[in-house]
C-alpha cells in the first residue's frame, strides 16, 4: 500500500500521512457534489424558464450541467487521493483538501477535545468525523470520511493519549 | 445554569474545588460604593432616552413617572447585583458567585491567571472604586462568564491585584523596591485622582507629548468620530430635534452654498482635515493619557493608561508569549510603530486599544523596538533587523495579485463608461491604478519575511497594516501548512504556527516549500520531524 498512487507526496520533504480514509467517503463526496451541483442547476433552468429558454440560457444550462458533472466526477476521486491520516504516539497528522491540499500536525500532549460527529449524510454511508481540538481557536483538527468503527476505535485511543500527557496544553 | 462552571480547570482539581466552594467561610462582597456606581451607570445610559422622554412628554407630567421607574429599576438592579455578586480567594482558587434567580459559580485556578486588568471609568474615579478583570487562559469567552468584580474599592482591588500576581512562582513573592519609584508627572492634574498612576516599578516605557504627533497617523481617530456622531444622532433622535432645522447649521449651510465649487472643496477639505486632526488627537489623550509601562516586582509588567478612564493591566512575563509590532501605513510613513502583548488570556483584534493588550501606544519605532526587546529579553536587532525574504516566486504571487484586482477594476470602470457613454478621461485616468498596484506589491514582497533566532519565530506580513510578530517557539503549539495548486507550481506553501495567544495562528505567506519545511523543523523540533523525509 505504501506504493500505491495515493501515495503522492504532494509536498516535497513531507512524508505521506498512513492511512488513507474509508472508500466509501467517494460515495458520500459524490453524492454531496451531485446535491449542491443539481441544486445549481436547477436555479439555472429556473432562470433560463423565467426567460423563455433563450440560446444564451440554454448554452448556459449546458455549461453549469457540464460543470457539475466533471466536479461530482473528478472532485471525489482527487479529494479520496489527498485525504490521509495517521496518529503516532507524539502527534496527529492529516492530509486534506483536493485542489488546495492543507497539512496539520497537533501534538497529542497539545490536544484539549476530542470529539466524533456524523451528519446524517455521513450515517448514511457509515461515515463518521473526527475532530481533536487544542488550546489554539485556530487549531482544530479534523479528519472526514472515516469508517465509523474506525472512529470510535480511534476516539478512544486519542481520549487515553490526551490523558495520560501532563500540564496544561497551553 | 446552576452547575458550577469551573474555568480552565483540570479534571483532577475538581473534587477539592467543589468542596471549597461549598463552604461557607470566607466569601468576601463588593464595596457598597457599587450600590451607588451601578444604578448611575446604567442611568447615565439611559439618559438619551430619557432626555427624549423628559422632553416629548413634558406637557402630559407623565415623564416624572418614566423618570421614576427607570431610576427604581436600577436602584434594585444595582442592589441585588452587591448582595449576589461575592468573591473568594483560596490558596489554589478564586471563586466568583453571582446571579439572583440562576446561580453562577465561576473558578479558577491561581495558576492559570495570566493577566490582572484594574480599569475605573469617570464615575468609578469619582466613587474610588474600580472594576477587576482576571485573565485565564480561556479564548471561548461566552457572555455572562467573563471573570470580573465591578465595584471594589481601590485598596481591595490593589490587594488582589498583588496577591493574585504574588502567587506567581515567577515573581517570588518579592515586595518592588519602593527606592525604584519614579516621581511622577507632577504636572497632570489627572494622576492624582488616578489609583494606577501612583505605582512602583522600574519603567521602561512613558508617554511623551512628542508622541502626539502619531495621533492622527491611526484608525482610532475614526473610532472616535464614529461614537461620537453615533450620540450625536442618538440625542437627536430622542430628543425628536432636527439638527438640520437648528439656527447654526442653517446658516452654515446657507454660507456653504454661496461659496463656488472650488472654494467648496478647499473648505470642505479644510474642515474635515482639521475636525480629524482634533477628534484623533482627543481620542489618543483619552486613551493614552499617563501611558506607562513599568516592570511590577520580579516577571511581571504593568500598563497603566486613560484620562477619564483608567485602566491598568497587568501581566505576567512568563505568560507573555509574544509582542506585535504594528504599523499601518501612515504611522509607518512617519516611522512610528504600536506594541500588542501577544498573551493568553488577553484578547487581540480589532479595536484593540479598548482592551488590555495594548503595550505601547502609537509612538516612534525605535522605542517599540526597544520595548519589545526589553520585555522579551531578545536582542533589538530581532525586533528591526532584517528577515528572510520569501524569493522571486512570491515576489511574481505578489504581481500577480496585484495586478490582476487593479487590471479587473480598470477593466470594470472602461466598460461602465463605454456603456454610459462617460468621458473618456475617467478610463485613462484609472489607468494610474496599474503602477499604483505595482508599487503595493513590492512593498508587500518587501516587507514579508521570516526570521527564527534564539527560541523565538518572526514573521512579517503586510502594506497597508504592516505586522511584525515576535512568538516564542515553545508557545507554538501545532502547524498547519496550505498550498493551493497555484502555489504547488511554484514551489511554495503558506506555514501557519497555532498558538493559544494573541491572534491565534501566525503565518509565513508563500515561504518556498523547503525553507518553510526547515523553519517548522527547527522551531520545534521533537514535532515536525517524524514527518519529514530525509
Amino acid at each position: 500500500m505504501a506504493t500505491d498512487r495515493t501515495a503522492e507526496a504532494l509536498l516535497p520533504g513531507l512524508r505521506v500521512p498512513g492511512n488513507r480514509v474509508s472508500r466509501r467517503a467517494i460515495s458520500y463526496w459524490t453524492a454531496r457534489a451531485v446535491l449542491s451541483g443539481g441544486t445549481i442547476v436547477l436555479a439555472v433552468v429556473i432562470g433560463a424558464a423565467a426567460s423563455g429558454f433563450s440560446a444564451a440560457w440554454t448554452a448556459a444550462i449546458a455549461a453549469t450541467a457540464v460543470a457539475a458533472a466533471a466536479h461530482a466526477l473528478i472532485m471525489p476521486r482527487w479529494r479520496y487521493r489527498v485525504h490521509r491520516w495517521e496518529v503516532t504516539d507524539q502527534a496527529l497528522y492529516t492530509r486534506s483538501g483536493w485542489f488546495s491540499v492543507h497539512w496539520r500536525i497537533a501534538p497529542i500532549s497539545r490536544i484539549q477535545t476530542i470529539d466524533s460527529h456524523r451528519s446524517f449524510g455521513e450515517r448514511l454511508f457509515g461515515l463518521a468525523n473526527v475532530t481533536a481540538t487544542t488550546a489554539s481557536a485556530a487549531g482544530p483538527v479534523r479528519i472526514h470520511g472515516l469508517d465509523r468503527e474506525l472512529a470510535d476505535t480511534l476516539l478512544d485511543q486519542l481520549a487515553v493519549a490526551t490523558g495520560q500527557a501532563p500540564g496544561d496544553a497551553t | 445554569m446552576t452547575k458550577p462552571e469551573v474555568a480552565g480547570a483540570d479534571a483532577d482539581d475538581r473534587p477539592a474545588a467543589s468542596k471549597e466552594a461549598g463552604s461557607d467561610t470566607g466569601w468576601l462582597r463588593l464595596s457598597p460604593r457599587s450600590l451607588v456606581v451601578r444604578p448611575l451607570t446604567d442611568l447615565a445610559r439611559l439618559l438619551p432616552l430619557l432626555a427624549g422622554i423628559f422632553i416629548l412628554h413634558s406637557r402630559t407630567g407623565s415623564s416624572l413617572i418614566w423618570g421614576v421607574v427607570a431610576s427604581v429599576v436600577a436602584i434594585v438592579t444595582g442592589l441585588v447585583h452587591w448582595v449576589t455578586t461575592r468573591y473568594r480567594i483560596t490558596d489554589e482558587r478564586v471563586y466568583v458567585r453571582r446571579g439572583l434567580l440562576s446561580t453562577k459559580l465561576l473558578s479558577v485556578a491561581r495558576d492559570r491567571i495570566r493577566t490582572v486588568d484594574v480599569t475605573a471609568h469617570l464615575l468609578h474615579r469619582v466613587l474610588g472604586v474600580c472594576r477587576v478583570s482576571i485573565g485565564t487562559g480561556r479564548n471561548d469567552y461566552r457572555s455572562g462568564e467573563s471573570f470580573h468584580l465591578d465595584g471594589l474599592t481601590r485598596a481591595d482591588a490593589e490587594s488582589l491585584r498583588g496577591l493574585l500576581l504574588a502567587g506567581q512562582p515567577v515573581r517570588g513573592g518579592e515586595e518592588p523596591d519602593p527606592a525604584e519609584q519614579r516621581p511622577d508627572q507632577a504636572a497632570s492634574a489627572a494622576s492624582t485622582a488616578s489609583a494606577a498612576a501612583a505605582e512602583q516599578g522600574s519603567e521602561i516605557a512613558a508617554l511623551r507629548l512628542s508622541w502626539l504627533r502619531f495621533a492622527p497617523l491611526t484608525l482610532t481617530g475614526l473610532v472616535v468620530l464614529g461614537v461620537l456622531f453615533g450620540s450625536v444622532i442618538q440625542i437627536s433622535n430622542a430628543t425628536n430635534g432636527n439638527l438640520a432645522r437648528s439656527g447654526p447649521v442653517r446658516l452654515i449651510v446657507a454660507e456653504f452654498a454661496a461659496l463656488d465649487i472650488v472654494q467648496r472643496i478647499l473648505v470642505g477639505a479644510a474642515v474635515a482635515v482639521v475636525g480629524y486632526v482634533l477628534i484623533a488627537l482627543i481620542g489618543y489623550i483619552a486613551v493614552y493619557w499617563n501611558f506607562r509601562l513599568a516592570e511590577f516586582g520580579v516577571g511581571t509588567v504593568r500598563v497603566t493608561r486613560g484620562l477619564l478612564s483608567v485602566r491598568a493591566t497587568t501581566i505576567s512575563l512568563s505568560r507573555l508569549r509574544g509582542v506585535e509590532i504594528s504599523e499601518p501605513l501612515l504611522l509607518r510613513a512617519a516611522r512610528g510603530a504600536r506594541c500588542i502583548a501577544i498573551t493568553t488570556g488577553l484578547h487581540v483584534g480589532r479595536g484593540a486599544e479598548h482592551e488590555g493588550s495594548v503595550l505601547l501606544p502609537p509612538a516612534p519605532r525605535e522605542v517599540a523596538t526597544e520595548v519589545t526587546a526589553t520585555l522579551l529579553g531578545v536582542p533589538v536587532e530581532l525586533c528591526s533587523g532584517p528577515l528572510t525574504r520569501h524569493g522571486p516566486a512570491a515576489l511574481r504571487r505578489r504581481y500577480f495579485r496585484a495586478l490582476t484586482s487593479a487590471a479587473v477594476i480598470v477593466a470594470v470602470i472602461g466598460v461602465a463608461t463605454w456603456a454610459r457613454s462617460g468621458p473618456l478621461w475617467v478610463p485613462i485616468a484609472s489607468l494610474a491604478l496599474l503602477p499604483v498596484a505595482g508599487f503595493v506589491a513590492v512593498d508587500r514582497y518587501r516587507n514579508l519575511g521570516h526570521r527564527l533566532a534564539g527560541g523565538w519565530l518572526v514573521t512579517r506580513t503586510g502594506s497597508f497594516a504592516r505586522r511584525r510578530s515576535i512568538i516564542g517557539t515553545d508557545a507554538i503549539i501545532g502547524w498547519r501548512i496550505h498550498q493551493t495548486w497555484f502555489q504547488r507550481r511554484q514551489g511554495l506553501m503558506t506555514l501557519t504556527a497555532t498558538t493559544a495567544a494573541g491572534q491565534q495562528h501566525y503565518s509565513l505567506r508563500d515561504v518556498p516549500v523547503a525553507e518553510g519545511l526547515a523553519v517548522a523543523a527547527q522551531a520545534t523540533g521533537d514535532l515536525i520531524r517524524p514527518f519529514q523525509m530525509v
